[in-house]
């Protein structure tokens, strides 16, 4: 009886391997034919590699779900034993002989049944006898999983315009510059600019859906860098600013202005007495903004709360206005430059400017003088300006949206080592630079309101202890 | 304990004997191989037996002969309208006794031997059936309060003609399902008439060799109980009795038949001569065990008197037959 126990165990132990190799296929099929499906989403995975690894983790998924669906049960082992009963026609005796076993030896006609179903499948082999039959998902397979590499290798889980088709085209490139530009304009309030650059990335999707020829788009954008071209000059008849004034600088100013407004929001700065007081220690902390009031007619000392206010719009109406003017220059040079050379390093360059950043190097890549990023020979000058650490802002504005793929690159080469000197920038400098950067964090709510006092009084220290 | 040789030796034993039987069987019956192995297991399972043909067809001589070879007595009952219970169980006749006493001395009726044939039972009343049926089912009769009990092994063989049924009386569903089964003659073919002809209008043969005796037969009896049943045997053979009942929602999709024309399917009765009628049937056959195959063969003995149709089955046509053998085609082995 022994060796029949062997054998019933060997030719179910072989079924058993069977059907896990066949669930195991069936959802390595499943998790292919998902794979495939799903690859439209592929686009949502934080990095491109992980799209590779989607049928592995859709089979770890899915797996546990087909092997508990098709797990053993004790009907299976009978169906196998009449199945070998019907192949070796032994009339049930297999399956009989399986049942009697399992209740300790039997007596009578039952130990003859053992007997005889000893006999006939002492020479069986299991894999012989029950030899693998694949269904069509195992052949189906591997055409799938080849299909699904072809679809990755080709990139049709990407959208259209991310795809390996080469090098962006010029209307895609004008865009993304159209959407960086209007971007920027929201930041900064830059209405002038915020109308051009939709108006530029009408024009371009419009050549995109038509999928008309880059001499069209050539031609559209002309007519807008025109555009750009009288924007500009018509910023420059209205309430300008001084144009000699760095972008930087400008920026600087602004975020001041901002800055000192929130003194004017204060409940006890309707007391003007405290007023006056409370605004010279403000203005201290604010040297663009103490240059500006120096330079003109009035210092805001002797004016009340609603003379400040209308001060201060005024003055930044100027500045955003000379900013908007600015971006509208750089955009419509960017357009002019774009329209000359077509796709290449250069246009590139332009949009990762992000529209008014520094200016282009040139084609023999030597960078053009910039005062804010040479070395200087010279002890520096509080008057001196674009000399301001560049600011530190998080947000949306600060980043550029890459495009995936090779791009044109560029190189730009430095001569010459630098020398040791002086350094060039003042600490009153830095810390006027600290206490900005502090009232503009202030003014958001990251900050509880409680807390907004102590931290504007702790900077607006910083200067006095090192006097 | 036996050991296995000698179980294989005994199983071998009522092979040869029932293929004895066959062949001395086949000396005076021509053709009815299958109702003669049919009657036989139904012998050996201690069930009765209900036939249906045409007269004409050899339904007593081959109960007789059967009883020859068996040696076990037979009797043999034409059924009558004006037939009475005492006519076949016997009754109290007033006889002188030695000393010349008037005593009442029981005279056995018909019913008392081995193999009785019931010619025509649907026939005699009610009254009178239901007396022969209570003598099937308790294998005794009872008279003046005496309860005489029936020879063993007993066996009733009914008969049935199927196209006089004017004038009769219909055994009820409750009164069929008693019996073990219900057997169909069949009219002979061109060949089989021919060998009638020959047999019976020549010289007649030789007496019928004793091939068993009731002896034998009860120890057949006791050997078909321990042949070993499979659990996946049995299921199937459950899965086929339930399928013969009219479900809300059929099993496999089987019962398409049933849904239709059955009202009311097979009783636990059904079972249990499908399973022991299997199991007798593989013993004759020489297997240790029962097999699908004769569950499937003795399906149709065991439950086409079972089945209680509509009337929209006898409109179209359709009887117990044809929907048994629907649910064995339906119904897969192993679910």
């Amino acid at each position: 009886m022994d060796s029949l126990g062997t054998k019933l165990a060997a030719l179910l132990d072989w079924e058993r391997r069977k059907r896990r190799e066949e669930t195991l296929i069936a959802a390595s099929f499943a998790a292919a034919a998902l794979a495939i499906l799903l690859a439209p989403l592929n686009f949502y995975l934080p990095v491109s590699w992980l799209r590779w690894l989607v049928p592995v983790g859709l089979l770890v998924a899915v797996a546990p779900w087909f092997f508990y669906r098709a797990r053993w049960h004790r009907a299976d082992s009978a169906r196998t034993l009449v199945r070998v009963d019907k192949t070796l026609r032994l009339d049930e005796r297999a399956v009989t002989a399986w049942e009697l076993a399992e209740h300790g030896p039997p007596e009578g006609a039952g130990s003859l049944v053992l007997w005889q179903a000893e006999e006939k499948l002492r020479a069986v082999d299991p894999r012989a006898l029950l030899p693998r039959r694949w269904r069509w998902p195992a052949f189906a397979l591997l055409p799938l999983l080849m299909l699904w590499c072809a679809l990755l290798w080709l990139d049709f889980d990407r959208p259209n315009d991310m795809r390996h088709a080469g090098p962006p085209t010029l209307a895609q490139q004008l865009r993304e510059y159209a959407r960086e530009l209007q971007q920027k304009a929201k930041d900064q309030n830059l209405r002038e600019t915020l109308n051009l650059g939709r108006e530029l990335e009408k024009g371009a999707q419009k050549n995109l859906d038509a999928k008309s020829s880059e001499e069209t788009l050539k031609k559209e954008s002309a007519q807008t860098a025109e555009k750009f071209s009288a924007a500009a000059k018509g910023g420059a008849g209205r309430d300008s600013f001084s144009t000699s004034a760095s972008e930087q600088s400008l920026k600087d100013l602004q975020a001041e202005i901002t800055a000192a407004r929130d003194l004017l929001e204060l409940p006890e700065s309707s007391k003007n007495a405290d007023l006056g007081q409370r605004w010279g220690e403000r203005l201290a902390a604010l040297p663009q903004l103490k240059r500006q009031l120096e330079g003109g007619e009035q210092s805001g000392q002797a004016l009340g709360q609603n003379e400040l206010k209308a001060l201060l719009d005024k003055l930044e109406q100027q500045v955003s206005g000379e900013l908007d003017r600015r971006t509208v220059i750089d955009a419509q040079q960017y357009l002019e430059q774009m329209m000359k050379q077509g796709q290449g390093a250069k246009g590139e360059n332009y949009a990762r400017g992000g529209a008014g950043a520094e200016p282009d190097p040139g084609a023999n890549g030597v960078r053009e003088k910039n005062l804010s990023s040479q070395p200087g020979k010279e002890p520096g000058r509080q008057d001196q300006e674009g000399r301001a650490l560049p600011e530190l802002r998080a947000g949306a504005s600060t980043q550029v949206k890459g495009q995936v793929g090779e791009g044109d690159s560029s190189a730009l080469g430095f001569r010459g080592k630098p020398t040791a000197e002086k350094s060039t920038v003042s600490p009153a400098e830095i810390n006027a630079t600290y206490r900005r950067q502090a009232e503009q964090e202030l003014n958001s709510e990251r900050v509880p309101d409680g807390l907004k006092e102590t931290i504007r009084n702790y900077f607006m220290s910083l200067g006095e202890t090192n006097k | 304990m036996q050991t296995a040789e000698e179980i294989e030796q005994r199983i071998a034993s009522a092979q040869r004997t029932f293929d004895q039987l066959r062949g001395e069987m086949g000396r005076i019956i021509v053709g009815h191989q299958e109702l003669i192995e049919q009657v036989f297991v139904a012998l050996i399972c201690g069930g009765h037996c209900l036939l249906e043909g045409v007269p004409g067809l050899g339904k007593t001589l081959m109960v007789r002969s059967l009883g020859e070879v068996l040696s076990l007595s037979f009797s043999r009952v034409q059924f009558t309208p004006d037939l009475m219970p005492a006519d076949i169980t016997g009754t109290n006749m007033l006889t002188d006794d030695a000393s010349g006493r008037k005593v009442f001395e029981f005279q056995r009726g018909p019913v008392f031997a081995h193999i009785v044939l019931a010619d025509e039972i649907n026939r005699a009343t009610p009254k009178t059936q239901s007396a022969l049926l209570e003598a099937m089912q308790e294998q005794s009769v009872t008279v003046s309060g005496k309860m005489h009990r029936l020879e063993n092994p007993f066996m009733v063989l009914a008969t049935q003609n199927p196209i006089e049924m004017e004038g009769t009386y219909p055994l009820p569903e409750a009164q069929i399902d008693r019996f073990f089964f219900k057997l169909l003659l069949q009219f002979p073919n061109r060949e089989e008439l021919g060998r009638i002809a020959d047999l019976t209008t020549a010289a007649a043969p030789a007496a019928l060799c004793e091939i068993l005796d009731a002896a034998g037969i009860l120890q057949m009896r006791q050997w078909v109980r321990e042949v070993p049943l499979a659990q996946v045997v049995k299921d199937y053979a459950v899965r086929l009795v339930m399928s013969t009942h009219p479900q809300p929602k059929p099993a496999n999709g089987s019962g398409g038949l049933a849904q239709r024309f059955v009202l009311y399917g097979s009783s636990p009765r059904g079972l249990q001569s499908l399973i022991l009628a299997s199991k007798a049937r593989a013993l004759l056959a020489g297997r240790p065990n029962v097999s699908f195959e004769d569950i499937r063969t003795l399906i149709l003995p065991s439950l086409r008197h079972r089945l209680i149709l509509n009337l929209e089955a006898d409109a179209e046509g359709v009887n117990a037959e044809k929907i048994l053998t629907e649910i064995v085609e339906q119904i897969p082995e192993v679910e």
